[in-house]
This record gives structure tokens, sequence and C-alpha cells, in this order.
């Protein structure tokens, strides 16, 4: 097992021979200067979780020796009109990550409506320039090793600002794409901030083209919740059997809001998930779910830690997992209620079918409780598919591969139904469905193709 | 605004100050275990060195293979840190202000019981074990542990005539030294863990019980464990062997005196359980759990492990943990024989501001093993009280089942209740299943008990008494009587 110290130097030692190279902009470097301490600090006080899974670790997956984009050299193509994710097939305002660059289109770039921002964190208008420089730094010291080096060589993302009131039908979609011909450390980050009483959805969708080409993709979404504002925030994976991915979400909720969450990862190599919700003001809602088709040598493990300040609170958290072949997942998931958040409700659920004679499944569902007023609840199992109900199936002429494939669908079912967005619910479905059929994903609008060698069958 | 009305925001109104009456009463109850006995005791010097190590062997009279693993175990430790990881707060413990070895002195070989020391029966019979007629009548046959060394074993000859053996720790080592040597650290080796490395290097005494192929024990077989001069540690080591088709129910129990220092325990209980044996061990922990201030009590880091190596072989773990200022238990199953059975009944009460952090492990290495895992935690006061558990299904263990249910009751809005568990399945075929709640004690029960005549007091306890029985249930019936009671005055009048 590789040390924090170790996997980190070679990231420290870059961004001080780099430093004062390239300013992209006075909010960005001031950020990736105070990282500097942070990163050095987390990498010191960073304890590798015996029981978690150790592939995914930070450690592992920063110590390979990945080329990073110091300088903020933008791809020379029109990213926007070549890169077309039909994967939910919406009509949504539409924003590109090409690597670590951001691109609007035609709809972020001036047709959006009033009171919603979209742009790049290079761009951030003067008058909010302060909430989000916030954001920006807000978790450098609790976030980990990987966000601290997110932030230390952060040059462009995308920033979603609702004001006060807007309330936008659309979904905000972004698009990140990989594509690299050789092993790159893409640094990543997406900033929404909806303001009181506002009401947006985002999608985020991540693509790779590098095939064959080892790339690790540092994702980190800062998301606040105003008062009574409400934010649905999609993740959708569609990545390559090399892709790595450290994704890290940072939400934070005021009174009355309303946030969820939905993580979907269908296509990908080793993905590591955390998810770091601080319910702060009181009767907020919170809804997390995720669902994951694993096989061959695929990993993904989901990190929850979901902290009750608030009274009077609500969250439900949701997460499936389906292991086939060689495949390994893990779910940790805490709930913590701190000490006055009276009147709680916090479930908790983790289905897992494990399907693989080398497949794995690691479950840590947690509960830390410092209030009585409360009603908390976990559960999680692991298991294969009902054997009655797969011979039900076969015993009405449906081969053992469809009965398989259709009951791990029906197993997946409600997962996708928590999804309050319609259109993306029913092309949830069609996606799950070709992704255990083996069939194409259905970006079939891409010129790119950028998945076309992952039809693995379940 | 109606006279009834008034009467009913008055009555709310007093229901807190009651409340706090109940919660000052219960907390300010003496803890009856806590007197000292004048018993002239033979201590060593505190601190610990290799040389305190060898004279502890020396003072045993032990042969050089069990020094040498003693030797082993001490060096081990000498590397190794204090684990961090529990959900507790343990004050810095230093290892070289303790007494590694205290023994009440005996006058040389009594020949019958009027030759003991009369403090130490009376500290016995004050402890409710009395050694003579009325143990006798109860037919259950006990060891008792005085700070290191035991004392008293009743009812050998009856549990010789079948083969049984069941006798102190250094008996063991000096009558069944093959048997000892075969066994000991088998299952719990010196190098598991800080406190299994301190308690090989230091065990001064114990108990070891060998049930030979298809003997079924006849009665409980019962230790009692007591920490009684000052400044001492307490390193006790218990081995029990059940060869094929053997069963045997076996009892523990702990008590200790008040002081304002902390006392500490740390104990290792190794358990071979061989072909369609069985194995129950239940324990009631009542340690000194220090004042209600948090000053004293007794850290209680104890390594309990049982291999179920034989197939359809049988443990079962049943504990009742109210006692110690800090609790760090573990008392697990290795279920590696084909179709091995484990199970773990636990009731862990806090109060005040005790900490602890106990569950199990099941670790299941054969095919078409089974465990299973009831867990109820309670806690009151400022206490803080954690389920930790592991459930690990091995590559080649096929049709592996497991249920685990860990439950949480708050009865005070200062303290803590945490769940733990890990769950890690490499075999497609196990049938995992794990489900946790954490609530507050119902209203709408206590309610229904209020109008019934029955005081909140009373209603409270009978709550948390059905809230436990299920564990309750799986105690001998000597235990249950008494960990009920336990359950009682831990609790009494903490909520409303």
């Amino acid at each position: 097992m590789i040390s924090a110290q170790k996997a980190f130097a070679q990231y420290i030692d870059l961004y001080k021979d780099s430093v004062g190279h390239v300013s992209v902009s006075p909010m960005l470097t001031a950020l990736n200067r105070s990282a500097l301490a942070a990163l050095e600090k987390a990498v010191q006080t960073f304890r590798h979780d015996p029981m978690g899974v150790a592939d995914v670790s930070a450690p592992e997956m920063f110590a390979p020796d990945y080329g990073v984009n110091i300088l903020g050299v933008r791809l020379p193509v029109d990213a926007a009109s070549s890169f077309r994710c039909g994967v939910p097939r919406l009509n949504s305002l539409l924003a590109v990550v090409a690597n670590d660059g951001y691109y609007p289109t035609q709809n972020t770039a001036s047709d959006l409506p009033e009171g919603l921002t979209v742009c790049s964190l290079r761009d951030v208008p003067a008058d909010i320039s302060v909430r989000v420089s916030e954001a920006l730094s807000r978790n450098l010291a609790d976030g980990g090793p990987a966000c601290a080096l997110n932030s230390l060589f952060l040059h462009d993302g995308v920033l979603v600002y609702a004001r006060r009131g807007v309330k936008v039908d659309k979904a905000i979609q972004i698009v990140n794409i990989t594509s690299v011909a050789m092993p790159v450390l893409n640094i990543r980050r997406v900033v929404v901030i909806a303001e009181d009483d506002a009401d947006i959805k985002v999608l985020l969708c991540d693509h790779s083209q590098a095939a064959g080409v080892q790339t690790l993709d540092s994702e980190v979404v800062t998301v606040e919740v105003g008062d009574g504002a409400r934010v649905e925030l999609y993740d959708i994976e569609e990545t390559l059997p090399q892709s790595r991915r450290y994704w890290q979400l940072f939400g934070r909720q005021a009174s009355r809001s309303h946030l969820s969450v939905g993580s979907f990862a269908l296509h990908g190599g080793r993905s590591r998930n955390e998810y770091r919700i601080d319910v702060e003001g009181d009767y907020a809602r919170t809804e997390l779910s995720g669902l994951s088709i694993c096989a061959a040598d695929r990993i993904v493990d989901n990190d929850v830690r979901l902290t009750h300040a608030g009274s009077h609170c609500t969250s439900r958290q949701l997460f499936k997992n389906a292991l086939f072949e060689n495949s390994k997942g893990g779910f940790a998931g805490k709930i913590v209620v701190k000490h006055g958040a009276m009147f709680t409700d916090a479930e908790q659920t983790n289905r897992n079918i494990v399907d693989g004679e080398m497949a794995r499944m690691i479950t840590a569902p947690q509960l830390e409780i410092y209030c009585d007023e409360v009603k908390c609840s976990h559960g999680a199992t692991t298991g294969q598919l009902d054997e009655r109900a797969m011979f039900y199936m076969q015993a009405r002429g449906i081969p053992a591969d469809e009965a398989r494939r259709m009951l791990t669908q029906a197993f997946m079912v409600d997962v996708i139904d928590s999804i309050t967005f319609e259109v993306l619910r029913q092309r949830l479905h069609v996606l799950v469905e070709k992704r255990l059929s083996g069939t194409a994903a259905g970006c079939d609008t891409c010129a790119t193709a950028c998945h076309s060698d992952l039809q693995e069958p379940v | 605004m109606t006279e009834n009305t008034d009467k009913e925001i008055n009555a709310q109104a007093e229901r807190p100050r009651a409340n706090d009456e109940l919660i000052s009463k219960a907390t300010s109850g003496e803890y009856k275990y806590g007197f000292v006995s004048d018993i002239d005791t033979d201590i060593i010097p505190a601190g610990l060195t290799e040389e305190v190590v060898r004279l502890i062997s020396q003072k045993k009279g032990e042969p050089e293979w069990l020094l040498d693993f003693r030797l082993k175990a001490f060096r081990y430790w000498q590397t190794i840190e204090v684990p961090q990881w529990a959900h507790l707060d343990v004050p810095d413990i230093d290892f070289q202000a303790i007494s590694y070895y205290a023994a009440p002195k005996k006058k040389e070989g009594p020949a019958s019981m009027d030759e003991v020391d009369p403090a130490l029966l009376d500290t016995f019979n004050r402890l409710g074990i009395p050694l003579e007629e009325q143990k006798v009548l109860s037919g259950m046959a006990v060891d008792a542990v005085m700070d290191s060394v035991s004392v008293k074993t009743t009812h050998r000859e009856r549990l010789a005539e079948l083969g049984i053996i069941f006798c102190s720790f250094s008996e063991a080592v000096r009558e069944y030294p093959d048997l000892v040597r075969k066994y000991l650290g088998k299952v719990v080796s010196y190098r598991d863990n800080f406190y299994a490395a301190l308690n090989s290097a230091v065990f001064s005494d114990g108990s070891f019980v060998y049930i030979p192929k298809g003997v079924r024990c006849p009665m409980e077989l019962s230790t009692y464990f007591r920490i009684n001069a000052s400044g001492t540690g307490q390193f006790e080591r218990t081995l029990i062997v059940a060869d094929d088709d053997a069963y045997v129910s076996y009892l523990e129990g702990c008590t200790a005196p008040m002081r304002d220092e902390n006392q500490l325990h740390a104990a290792i209980v190794e358990i071979i359980v061989e072909d369609r044996a069985e194995v129950k061990y239940s324990t009631v922990q009542n340690w000194y759990a220090g004042d209600a201030q948090g000053r004293g009590g007794v850290y209680n880091f104890v390594t309990k492990r049982g291999l179920c190596r034989g197939d359809y072989s049988k443990l079962s773990w049943t504990q009742v943990e109210t006692g110690s200022a800090i609790t760090w238990k573990y008392p697990s199953c290795i279920l590696a024989g084909e179709g091995a059975v484990g199970e773990f009944y636990s009731v862990a009460v806090t109060n005040n501001y005790q900490q602890a952090d106990t569950g199990t492990k099941m670790v299941h290495t054969g095919s078409n093993t089974r465990s299973t895992i009831v867990s109820k935690g309670i806690s009151a006061g400022h206490s803080e009280n954690s389920y930790r558990g592991l459930v690990k299904v091995a590559r080649d263990a096929k049709g592996v089942r497991n249920y685990t249910q860990c439950d949480s009751l708050l009865l005070s809005d200062t303290c803590g209740a945490h769940t733990f568990p890990v769950v890690d399945v490499a075999n497609p075929t196990a049938v995992v299943e794990h489900e946790a709640t954490t609530s507050k004690i119902s209203e709408q029960q206590i309610f229904y008990c209020n109008q019934r005549g029955i005081p909140t007091e009373e209603a409270v306890a009978l709550i948390v008494n059905g809230y436990a029985k299920e564990v309750m249930n799986k105690l001998p019936m000597e235990f249950a009587v008494e960990a009920q009671k336990l359950l009682a005055i831990t609790l009494e009048g903490s909520v409303g």
C-alpha cells in the first residue's frame, strides 16, 4: 500500500517548480496558492481505511505518473460542436468540459434565462466573486488530499449560479470529455450555487475517448443550496476500462432546502465517489441515490458522509450495486446526527448483488448519533438474484441470460424511479437496459462514438 | 383557557423536573460491589521490563517454553502502539505505573476451606459467590480469579470423573503442559493487537477448560474475576477447548472496587471448538464504571475469539456489558469448519461518562457456515456507546448466511449511539443482511404504561428489559436474573 506522502510528492514538486508560470484569474491563482499548505497537511494526516477498497484510495489513484496541464493549454478544436453527448438526449442548456477546459455552447453562452449564470470559473461576475471564492476554498481543509490537489492545479471549471427565486425548467448539462493520447490527470471543478428559493437541475456526464490510455479525472463538485432552494444533480459515468475517476461532492444545505443527488455508474474503470453533505439548516430534505453495474475488472466505491446539524430534517439514501465477473464494489455510508439536530429522520439503504466468482463487495453502513430525538436506520444486504424468480422465468421459456438481465434491471428500478426529473428517468431506464444487454449506450448523435469498445454484456 | 388545560401544562412542566430527580437518584446510586477487601497481597513493583516478565514467570514456576512465549510477546509489544481506531477517548495510560502481578497471599497449601483466608471468603460471599454449599446446591462449578491469581476452583472431582478439566491456568500449565502448549496462542496470537501482546507477556492466571470427546458438561462452568489491589492491572487468560461432540456452557462475571484512579483489565479468551462440539460463553461484565463525574473505573480492553474449526461446530457469545469506564471488546468467531455456526448476542448499557466500543467479528472461511448477530445498545447520561462489527465471507466459503441486527436506544440528549459495521463479501453464493435502527425510547409506550398505573421509572425498566429480552433470553438462568437486575440498576430513572 503506497503512502500518501509518496503518492502526492510528485505533484507538490511539480507545483513548486511551475508556480508563477500561469495565472488565469486572480481568484484561481489565490486558490492554488492556499491549496499548497492544505495539500501538505492533508498528505501528512491521511490515514488508510483498513476496511475500505484499497485499490481506489487517494494515494493509489494519484500515485501513477500522470501528466498535468499546468499551463492551462486549451484544445485547438471546436469542442462544443464535436462532442454531442446524446446520453440523456435532453433539451438542455449544454456546456462541455474537454479534458480540463470549459467550452460553452450557443445556449449556455447566450440563451440563458435571466438570473442564471453558467460560465467558466475564470470569468466569474464581480458581484458574486466573493461568494464563489468562498465556495471554492470551503473544503480545502477537510476534503482530503484529492480535493487539495484539485485546488492546487485548478485553472478552469464551471460555475452554475442561480439567483434568488430563479427557477429553471431545463437541465444544465455539463459534458466532461477526456480526449488525450497519453496518461493525463484532468483537474475539473463544478460549482453550483442556488440562492434562496431558486430551483435548478444539473446533469453531469462523463465520457472518455482515450482508448487504451490510463487517465485520471479529479472532479470536485461544490453544491450550495440556499433557503427554500432546490437542486437536483445527476451524474452519469460512461467512460472506459482504463479510466480512473476520483469524484468528490461537497454539499451544504440551508433551511427548507432540498438537495437530490443521483449517481449512475454504467461504464468505466476505477471510480471513487465521495459525498460530503452538511445539512446546516432546519426542515431540509436530502436524497442521495446511486447505482453501479460492474463487470470485468471494474471497481466502484461510494463513500457517503451526511451530517445533520439542523433540526426536523429528513434524508434518504439508496445505493445499489450489481457486481459481475471480477468486479469490486464498495459502499461506506455514514450518517452523523449532531447534538441538537432534533427530529432528524434519516434512512440509508444499500443493496448489492454479487454474481461473479471473483466479484467482491465491501459495505460499511454507519450511524453516529449524538441526539436522542431522532429516527435513524440503515439496512444493507449482499446476495444474489432470487433463484425462485429465475426458475419461474425460465419455466416460462425465458432463457437464463435474459432472465438474469431482466431481474437485474428490476433490482435497479427503484433507484431510477427515485429520479424526479422525468425525461432523465425514462432515458436512464433505456440506458440501464442497454448496459445490461451490451448494446450501444446511445450516444448516436455524437461523431466520436467515444465508448464503442465497451460492449460487454453482463 | 380552561382549568384542565392549565393543569395539563403544569403537569408537562413538572415532568422534566421529576425526570431530573429520577436521573440524579439513579446516577448517585452506589456501586454495590465497590468495597475493598483487606487481604494480604503479594504485589511486585510497578513497571514493565523483561525482568518483570521473567519474575512473573519465575513466581509461577513456569516451564521454559512459556517464558519464551511471554518474552516474544513482550518484545513484540514494545514495537507497537496503542490502537486509536475505536470511537473512544482513552486517556494516555502509563503502562510503567502499573503493577503487573498482585496475588492474594495464601497460607501454605490450605488443606480445606477452613484454612482459606476468612477475609477472602468474605469477599466472595459479598460478591454473591459463596464457594461452598450454595454453589453445590446450585450445581455450578466456580473458578474465582482475584487480582491476578485463581484462588479456588470447586466441583473439580465431580468434573474429573467425566474427564473434564476445569482449573486455573497456572495449574493447567503444571499438570497438563502438553494440552496448554498445543492450544495457547493458536486463536489469539500474541501479535494480534496491542493488548493481546501485553496480556501474552504478563498474564498471571485465568481458567483452563478441556471437555473431552463426546462429553456434555453437566453443569455450567463459571469464573468470577475481581480486581482488588490498588494500582494493579488484571491480565487473565481463558482457554477453552471443546473436543469432538462436546458441549459446555461457560459463564464469566467481573467486579472491581470503587477507586478514583483507573484500573486496567486486558484479558484474552481463546476458544477452540472441534467437530460437532458446542460452546456457549456468557458474560455479565460489571467492572466498576467510575462515578457520576466519570472519575475512576476500569479500562476493559479484552480480546475474545473462538475458532470453530470442526465441522458443524457451534460457538455462541452472549454478553451483558454494564460496567467499565471504557470497554473495548469484540468477541469473534472464525467459522472454518463446514456448516459451523457462530452467534453473538449483546446488550451494552452505558451511563454517566462510560464509553463502550464493542461488537463482533464473524469470519466465514468454511462453506455453509452461518452466523447471527443481535446487538442492543442502550446509552444514557453523557455516555458513548458504539457497535463495531465485521462480517467477512472468504472467496472459497460457499453458501454462507449471516443476519445482523443492531439497535440503539438513546435515553438522554447528551449521549451518543453509534453503529460501525463492515460487511465484506467475496463469494457469489453468500447472503448477508444487516439492519440497524437508532431511536429514543417511545413516549407512547411510556404513556401507555402510565395510563395503566405504572410509574414512569418502572415503565422505562419494563421497556428496556423488553428491548433487551431477545439477548437476555440467551443467558443461562443463573445469569439472567443478575443481568436483569443490573440493567435496572444501571438505568433506573434515566428517562421519563
